[in-house]
C-alpha cells in the first residue's frame, strides 16, 4: 500500500502536474503542431500569460471575461491571466506589428486559464496551440487554415480524425428570415447555444408563420453530410445571406479536395458556435474516442477592428491537452537503452551511451557498478527497451525484452540499435 | 455500427424500457437489465445507470445517447444536445411549505428564505432570478421531513401526483418548472457517427410521438 499523499504535496484544484510520459508526449505534440504551422509559413509568436483587462475587455464576451483570473498590480491596473490566445495575437497585430504588411500568418502555443473548472476533466489550466491568418478574406484563406488544421492533427500522429465545416452566415441568414419577435429570437439563440432542441421546438411551435427556415432550425443537429447537403439546404433557404454562405462553402470544399483532405472533411450546416464572434466559415476537428472537438476555429472578421486595425481574419486552435491525452494512451514511453557496468566497464558504458545519443537514441548510464542480476532489476525500474551490460573488457551483454541475451562488441550493438534492430 | 444509450434506474426506468420496446429497438425486462447493467440488442447497447449519472455518461462519450429527466438537466447542464421530449415521466418541481405555514406567494416570503432540496443549483438560481435571498440546504433524501422539524421554511422537490407532499402535510406554494423524460445526445457522436445515431433518434422520436 502506498501511503496517502501529504496534502501540501498535491496540486491546487483544477491544476495538475504532468508526469514524465505525459509531459514528453505533450511537448512532442506541441512541437509537431508548431513545426507543421511553420512549414505553412506561420511565424511563431509568444505573447505573455498576463494581459490588462482593458485589452481583454475589447475582445471577449461577458462569460469569457467572468471566467478570467483577475488581479491588480502595484500600479492599480486590473490584470488577468489569459483564457485564450487569439485576442492577445489580435492586440499584437494591431499594436507592435501594425506596420507589418497583411496578410500575416502567426502561430502560438501556451497555457490558458479559467476560474471555472472545465466540464470534463475539472481543469482550470489547459494548453492551446493555434494559428491565425490575419488580413485575408475569402475561400482560399478559409481553406488554407482548415487544411492546415487537418495536417496539424495528422502531424501529431492522431489517426482517424475528421473536420466538420460550417458557416456562421448560414445561421445569421436563417435568423434574419424567420418571422419572430426580437425577444423570441433572443430565446431561440439561447436555446440553440444550450443545444436545447426541445426548448427550441416549443418556442417555434407558438409562432403562426412557419417558413422553410423554421424547419431548418429544428433540423440543425442533422444538417450534416457531404456536398449533397448544400443542394438540399439550397433548395430550402430563401434568403440571400444563407445562399451566399452555401455558395462559399461549396468553393471551400472544392479547395479542400485540392488540398488533399477531401476524405476527412464533412459539411455541417448545423454547427453551433459562438455566433456573436464568428462571421464566416467555421470548423471543428474531432479525433477518435473523444466526446468533444480537439480543434476548432473559423473566421472572425470583426475582432481586429476593435483594436483599431480593421482586417479580416481566420484561425484555429488545437486543444493540446486533449490531443496529448489521446496520444499518451497510444504511444508507449520511450527509453532505448539502460547501460549498466561493472569495474572498468564504466568507460565502455560512457562511450557507448555517447554513440547511441549521437544517433538520436535515448540512453541512460547507471551511476553505480552492479552485478548482472542487480542490473536487471535496475533495467526494470528505469523501463528501458534494452539493457546493455559492460564489463572490464570484451563484448557487451545485450538484453532485449522477450529475447535471449547476446554478446556483441560495443560498436556492433550501437550499429544494430541505431539501425532499428532491437 | 453499435449505438449506445444510457437509461436511468428509478422513476423513468420502466418508461424508458417501454419506449425502447415500442420503437422496436430492444426488448428488455427490468429484471434482466438490472442484473447485467449492460445489454446488447441488434445494434443497440443499453447501459443502466443512476438517473443523475446519465449526463456524465453522455457528455464523456461513454454513451452516444441518454434518456434523462429534464429535472436532472436543470441541475447539471452539460455539453450534450437535448433532442427529443419523450413525453413520459411527467412531474413538476415545486416549492412546498407546511400546510400550517403562512408562506405562499413571493410577497409572503421572509427576507431570507430557507429551503431544503436535492436540487440546490436549480433552487438557488430560481430564487436569485426573483431577487429573493435564499439559504439552500442540500439534502440527499426524505426532503419532506426538513420543514416539519423546523430545519427550513419549505422544500424544493419533484412531485408527480402530490401524494407524498399531502402525506407530509405540505402544500404547493409555487411551481418552478415542468419536467418530462428527454433524449440527449453526445455532440461528437452526432458528428462522427451521424447515420446510425440519427437512425436511433428517429425511431425513438416516432415511438415517443405515438404515445402522446
Amino acid at each position: 500500500m502506498t501511503a496517502p499523499l501529504r496534502p501540501q504535496l498535491g496540486n491546487v484544484p483544477g491544476f495538475r502536474d504532468l508526469l514524465p510520459h505525459e509531459a514528453e508526449v505533450l511537448r512532442d505534440a506541441q512541437e509537431s503542431l508548431l513545426a507543421e504551422m511553420r512549414r505553412w509559413g506561420y511565424r511563431h509568436v509568444i505573447t505573455p500569460l498576463v494581459e490588462t483587462m482593458d485589452v481583454l475587455d475589447l475582445g471577449l464576451g461577458v462569460e469569457q471575461r467572468r471566467r478570467l483570473f483577475k488581479f491588480t498590480d502595484a500600479r492599480g491596473d486590473v490584470l488577468a491571466l489569459v483564457g485564450e490566445r487569439t485576442v492577445p495575437v489580435a492586440r499584437l497585430v494591431a499594436g507592435k506589428l501594425r506596420t507589418a504588411p497583411l496578410p500575416l500568418r502567426l502561430c502560438y502555443a501556451g497555457p490558458v486559464l479559467s476560474t471555472d473548472e472545465s466540464r470534463f476533466q475539472h481543469r482550470r489550466e489547459t494548453y492551446q496551440v493555434g494559428a491565425e491568418l490575419v488580413g485575408a478574406s475569402g475561400p482560399v484563406a478559409d481553406a488554407e487554415v482548415i487544411a492546415l488544421a487537418a495536417r496539424c492533427l495528422e502531424a501529431t500522429g492522431i489517426r482517424r480524425y475528421q473536420i466538420d465545416v460550417g458557416h456562421a452566415e448560414f445561421f445569421h441568414g436563417i435568423m434574419d428570415a424567420v418571422s419572430l419577435p426580437e425577444e423570441t429570437k433572443a430565446a431561440v439563440r439561447v436555446a440553440l447555444a444550450a443545444r436545447d432542441f426541445v426548448g427550441l421546438e416549443a418556442l417555434l411551435e407558438d409562432t403562426p408563420l412557419k417558413s422553410a427556415e423554421h424547419e431548418l432550425l429544428l433540423k440543425f443537429p442533422a444538417l450534416r453530410g457531404g456536398p449533397e447537403i448544400l443542394d438540399a439546404a439550397g433548395g430550402l433557404v430563401r434568403n440571400r445571406r444563407s445562399e451566399a454562405a452555401l455558395a462559399e462553402l461549396a468553393k471551400v470544399r472544392e479547395l479542400l479536395l485540392v488540398h488533399g483532405i477531401g476524405d476527412v472533411v464533412n459539411l455541417d450546416l448545423g454547427a453551433i458556435r459562438d455566433f456573436e464572434y464568428y462571421t464566416g466559415v467555421i470548423f471543428e476537428g474531432y479525433g477518435p474516442d473523444f466526446g468533444r472537438p480537439v480543434a476548432q476555429g473559423g473566421r472572425y472578421d470583426g475582432l481586429l477592428a476593435r483594436f483599431g486595425r480593421p482586417a479580416p481574419a481566420t484561425g484555429f486552435m488545437v486543444q493540446l491537452d486533449l490531443v496529448s491525452e489521446m496520444l499518451t494512451r497510444m504511444v508507449p514511453p520511450r527509453l532505448d537503452a539502460a547501460i549498466a557496468w561493472t569495474g572498468s566497464g564504466l568507460s565502455h558504458a560512457l562511450r557507448l551511451a555517447a554513440t547511441l545519443r549521437l544517433f538520436g537514441m535515448r540512453a541512460v548510464v547507471d551511476t553505480e557498478a552492479r552485478s548482472v542480476d542487480a542490473a536487471k532489476d535496475w533495467w526494470d525500474a528505469v523501463a528501458a527497451s534494452n539493457l546493455l551490460y559492460c564489463r572490464d573488457a570484451g563484448p557487451v551483454t545485450w538484453n532485449a525484452k522477450g529475447k535471449r541475451a547476446r554478446s556483441l562488441p560495443a560498436e556492433q550493438v550501437a550499429a544494430r540499435l541505431a539501425g532499428g534492430d532491437a | 455500427m453499435t449505438v449506445s444509450i444510457a437509461i436511468p434506474t428509478g422513476a423513468l426506468h420502466s418508461g424508458a424500457l417501454d419506449l425502447l420496446a415500442r420503437s422496436g429497438l430492444a426488448r428488455l425486462t427490468a429484471e434482466d437489465l438490472g442484473r447485467r447493467l449492460l445489454a446488447e440488442s441488434n445494434d443497440l447497447r443499453v447501459i443502466l445507470v443512476r438517473p443523475a449519472d446519465v449526463p456524465a455518461y453522455v457528455d464523456h462519450g461513454a454513451a452516444d445517447l441518454g434518456i434523462v429527466g429534464k429535472d436532472i438537466l436543470w441541475e447539471t447542464p452539460g455539453a450534450h444536445y437535448e433532442l427529443v421530449d419523450l413525453r413520459f415521466g411527467g412531474c413538476r418541481l415545486v416549492l412546498a411549505v407546511p400546510d400550517a405555514s403562512r408562506l405562499d406567494g413571493p410577497e409572503t416570503w421572509p427576507p431570507l428564505m430557507r429551503v431544503a432540496t436535492k436540487y440546490p443549483h436549480t433552487a438557488g438560481a430560481w430564487f436569485e432570478s426573483r431577487g429573493q435571498a435564499v439559504e439552500v440546504v442540500r439534502l440527499h433524501g426524505s426532503v419532506e421531513l426538513a420543514p416539519q422539524v423546523g430545519l427550513v421554511d419549505g422544500i424544493i422537490d419533484l412531485t408527480a401526483t402530490g401524494r407524498t407532499l399531502r402525506e407530509n402535510q405540505l402544500r404547493i406554494a409555487a411551481v418552478l418548472g415542468s419536467s418530462t423524460a428527454r433524449l440527449i445526445a453526445n455532440q461528437a457522436s452526432l458528428k462522427t457517427r451521424t447515420a446510425p445515431v440519427q437512425a436511433v433518434v428517429a425511431r425513438l422520436r416516432e415511438a415517443a410521438g405515438d404515445a402522446g
